[in-house]
């Protein structure tokens, strides 16, 4: 059984009409993951090295014991932005008579193994191996690493069961912003030292085996919690069904100002917020307005003239995060409905030039919530604002050209309760030359004539980007309607 | 007036649809059929221009569909699903076609008048979106959008599929006036011999791309359609 389901799931992903692309993404992220590894193995083999040399603490384990908590609030953070569920397709095995549990059990044994599942082996299996074993034996120090690990892995299924219970709603998000500021308030202002209060529970575990089995009954138990919940939400239809179009009818009025591209921009609006995939990326938009609380007032990125580098890069992302993640998908978001622009007497063109209206708004209002920073020093202004431009001006025009690359179809439509579709580490991956085009401006200027001069630099190509906008944006959608044919084909995955 | 001149759809090495020519004077109400795999659906979106021809070419009025988009003003279509967008209610997706059509809001409310007993009371307001509507009635949706804008040709793909006997027979009767007031043409598919010999004056027949049959004889139309499709 087990058997034919794994068949049955490699051969969707070979003949999928997008296989040719997944694969150069498939070895380029093998590639950079193995690269990652690496390091965390580096680090780990380092890791006591670093303790008592670098940061000068006598007892490398007491301080080990006393900032896991912070290291697996760090892990229960990253892994709710990338850890994800193996797509299947629900609806084709409910009907079969194969037990649901069955299935279940399937999807979540394939989830676990990923490189994340590693991660904490990586940093912290050598110190164990190594230090640990030296001082105190070999059995203390599996029961150490065991408990270590257990802790990490209870993670994975609980963020599995977390992620599909809250996504989507404020809450989720809440929790884990609060994580996040919980675990860097209390070290930063040091009001209370969280980590010294868990410490004793790490440090038992090389005297007695008791923690491990409590740990190893916690990860059975969050195991069972995912199992109990996907088992009981395995039906075809959403989770929270109810009077949705009352909330999401809203129409932005001023965009009908710019008649059909304008209504198109609209449409387009009503698509984000309809639909779950595209309303997580508003979301992180939110979120990444944030951002720039981890750097501005972070002591380590003070330079007495001028400003940190970085802050560009945190500035692009402030301002453009929505345009950067959405645009990625560029076409894709249309792909159920592509016949309809296509059928629309200059729908395609409307189209593209309402997706600039949208990303332009979009960021222009992120621009201006990020005003407030503008407390941490004027230069922060600034920094917005050449970014910005930028954004607008060149980076938005990249995005779209990269998009536009074939496309692949993704469907909104689906239940939302096994849809991951397109979200994960590549899209993040796939940013990178994004981030190195204002840079490569940047840097030049910056380092011959002054960081404001770059500043200048970025705002001045920005400013000229947006003044020929018109002629590229028609390029673009030129390119659109050039291809329609090929995109509209493998939107209907004919091929 | 549409006119197909030599064209052909040829995917990889086999010919879908090979038509030397095919006229369709206004006001025509011509009806389509064919087993599966005929290549009706693949002639609508061919004619649509959302699918390339290998060679030949489809004009409208004297405009190649390739080659301008003047045509898809006079032009409505329901192919299936993807010529709507499903995330919207009905009554948004009017009220976007409206802007797009420039059509003033009575417009519309005169248009959806006409629909009303075929809607049946089950797609306005009633808060859903599309893609949460039955089968039948989103083929309402798309025939009723189809027909917005005063086109003067409207090609639908299975237009009676999934819809409820009193629906097609109203459907029927909405084509027959349509034709009758506005002089639209209709190019209609279906597998349903009856219904299409009832409503078109001419017939054609695709038989793996080739037209083989051109029925515009009325009286003989059944009998022949009968003699091609009855297997024994």
């Amino acid at each position: 059984m087990v058997k034919t389901l794994i068949k049955l799931e490699l051969l969707k992903r070979i003949r999928s009409t997008s296989f040719a692309r997944s694969l150069t993404i498939g070895v380029f992220m093998l590639l950079i993951g193995i690269l990652l590894l690496g390091y965390l193995l580096l680090f780990g083999l380092f890791l006591n090295k670093l303790i008592t040399e670098v940061l000068e603490k006598p007892d490398a384990i007491y301080f080990i014991n006393s900032n896991l908590l912070y290291f697996f609030l760090l892990e229960l953070i990253y892994r709710y932005f990338i850890q994800q569920l193996p797509v299947i397709n629900l609806g084709n095995y409910l009907h079969l008579p194969i037990a649901k549990s069955a299935i279940i059990h399937f999807l979540l044994v394939c989830s676990f193994l990923s490189p994340l599942n590693i991660v904490a082996l990586l940093i912290f299996g050598p110190f164990a191996f190594i230090e640990l074993k030296a001082t105190f034996g070999a059995a203390p120090a599996f029961a150490w690493l065991g408990a270590v690990l257990l802790t990490s892995w209870s993670m994975h299924w609980f963020v599995l069961w977390f992620k599909q219970r809250f996504e989507d709603s404020l809450i989720g998000t809440l929790v884990v912003f609060s994580a996040l500021l919980v675990s860097i308030g209390s070290s930063y202002f040091g009001l209370y030292d969280l980590g010294a209060f868990f410490e004793p529970v790490f440090t038992f575990a090389l005297e007695n085996p008791v923690p491990v089995f409590l740990l190893a009954a916690v990860l059975i138990l969050s195991y069972f919690l995912c199992f109990a919940f996907y088992r009981q939400n395995a039906y075809l239809e959403e989770l929270s069904e109810g009077d949705h179009l009352q909330f999401a009818n809203q129409d932005l009025g001023f965009l009908s100002k710019f008649g059909l591209a304008g209504e198109m921009a609209n449409l387009e609006w009503k698509l984000i917020i309809r639909h779950k995939k595209s309303r997580t990326y508003l979301t992180l938009c939110l979120l990444f307005l944030l951002y720039g609380l981890i750097f501005y007032n972070n002591p380590a990125y003070v330079k007495e003239s001028g400003f940190s580098y970085l802050f560009i890069f945190v500035g692009t992302f402030i301002t453009g995060i929505f345009m950067l993640q959405y645009g990625q998908l560029f076409l894709s978001w249309n792909s159920p409905t592509f016949d309809f622009y296509v059928h629309q007497k200059n729908g395609l063109r409307a189209l593209v030039k309402g997706k600039y209206l949208l990303f332009t708004g979009i960021s222009f209002l992120c621009f201006i919530l990020s005003v407030p920073y503008v407390y941490f020093g004027w230069n922060v202004l600034l920094i917005h604002l050449a970014t910005f431009l930028f954004n607008m001006g060149v980076t938005i025009h990249l995005v779209i050209y990269m998009a536009l690359w074939k496309p692949k179809p993704m469907s909104l439509n689906k239940g939302s309760v096994f849809n991951y579709e397109g979200m994960g580490l590549s899209q993040f991956l796939m940013i990178i030359p994004l981030v190195a085009v204002p840079y490569a401006v940047f840097l030049p200027v910056a380092y011959w004539f002054g960081d404001y001069s770059g500043l200048l630099a970025l705002s001045v190509i920005g400013g000229f980007g947006l003044l020929i906008f018109p002629m590229i944006s028609n390029k673009m959608a030129d390119a659109v309607v050039d291809k329609k044919y090929e995109i509209s084909a493998a939107f209907r995955q004919e091929l | 007036m549409i006119k197909i001149d030599a064209l052909k759809k040829i995917y990889g090495t086999t010919t879908v649809l090979d038509i030397p020519s095919l006229i369709i004077p206004k006001s025509q109400c011509l009806g389509l059929v064919g087993n599966n795999g005929a290549g009706k659906t693949t002639l609508f979106r061919v004619m649509l221009d959302l699918v390339r021809a290998t060679e030949g070419a489809v004009s409208i009025d004297e405009e190649e569909v390739s080659k301008g988009e003047q045509w898809k003003t006079k032009v409505g279509a329901y192919l299936d699903e993807n010529m709507l967008l499903s995330y919207l209610s009905p009554e948004e997706y009017f009220t976007a076609l409206r802007k797009i059509y420039r059509l003033s809001e009575e417009d519309l409310q005169l248009h959806l008048e006409k629909f009303h007993d075929f809607f049946n009371g089950e797609i306005l307001e009633t808060k859903k979106y599309i893609r949460d509507l039955s089968k039948g009635n989103i083929k309402k949706v798309g025939i009723a959008a189809a027909l917005l804008g005063k086109p003067e040709a409207v090609l639908l793909d299975e237009p009676f599929e999934n819809l409820d006997p009193s629906s097609q027979i109203r459907l029927k009767k909405l084509i027959l006036k349509e034709k009758e007031e506005n002089l639209v043409t209709f190019l209609i598919s279906s597998h349903d011999l009856n219904h299409v010999a009832e409503i078109c004056e001419r017939i054609v027949l695709l038989e793996k791309g080739l037209i083989i049959k051109d029925l515009e004889d009325k009286s003989h139309m059944t009998e022949e359609l009968n003699n091609y499709f009855n297997v024994s």
